[in-house]
């Protein structure tokens, strides 16, 4: 069973911070690039009841 | 106001409507992406899920992942995606904070015991659009394609979810990487 403990961005701004830091956040986040590679094991959607 | 698109239902009466959650949640994200302008190209609009099952299984309604619902959305609207795995819940919070919505993929099981179950027996893997956090409470607005009011009992979306709902459905994930989200984004809407 996998750990899914939450780990805690230290770059990432608080909730209240500016929009402008937040920005600047999600432009880094999104260009880095160890979160562009797709999990291995992760699954596609499955299908739901009427 | 951040752009709000048009609730798309999976359960459309089209060929793959129960197996469409990814197609309903990126027509949403298109639309939001596009904020409702048409690209007027040679394609249908506004997305709908039908059009981009059928750019991604044309004859089948295998389950879909967010690249290739990327890759439809690029070639049908123009719509270019950022599909991005293992973010955490704080820079996914800070995402959405600076003015940009995301499909999240979820596990229903989290969902299935809520008052926001809108597939009762159902506890799989699951596509919705986030579109943006209220700050006032920090609840998400959430467009879950199963979310129709098709019957007494079944919520009609989009809606407002509590923040560690959402967390915990995506969480539970299967493959997700501990304590990690796995999203596609839309552009920043609203620089």
């Amino acid at each position: 069973m996998p750990d899914k403990k939450p780990y805690a961005d230290p770059k990432a701004p608080k909730l209240t911070a500016p929009i402008e830091e937040h920005k600047k956040h999600a432009e880094e986040v999104l260009a880095d690039e160890k979160h562009k590679t797709k999990p291995e094991d992760f699954p596609d959607t499955d299908e739901a009841n009427p | 106001m951040t752009y709000r698109p048009t609730f798309r239902k999976q359960g459309d009466g089209s060929r793959c409507q129960w197996v469409n959650c990814g197609p309903a949640s990126q027509a949403m994200a298109a639309q939001r992406h596009r904020k409702g302008v048409d690209p007027r190209n040679n394609h249908g609009w506004p997305p709908m899920p039908p059009e981009i099952r059928n750019r991604v299984s044309p004859y089948g309604c295998g389950r879909t992942d967010m690249k290739e619902l990327d890759a439809a959305v690029i070639h049908l609207y123009g719509v270019d995606m950022l599909v991005r795995y293992g973010i955490s819940w704080s820079s996914f919070q800070s995402l959405i904070i600076s003015g940009r919505g995301a499909i999240v993929q979820i596990s229903y099981r989290v969902i299935a015991p809520t008052k926001y179950d809108a597939s009762p027996g159902f506890y799989g893997n699951h596509a919705i659009f986030v579109n943006e956090r209220r700050s006032s409470d920090g609840a998400y607005l959430v467009y879950d394609p199963l979310a129709d009011g098709r019957r007494a009992g079944i919520p009609k979306g989009p809606q407002w979810w509590p923040a560690s709902l959402l967390k915990a459905a995506a969480y539970a994930m299967p493959g997700t990487a501990s304590g990690t989200v796995n999203a596609s984004f839309t552009r920043d809407t609203e620089v």
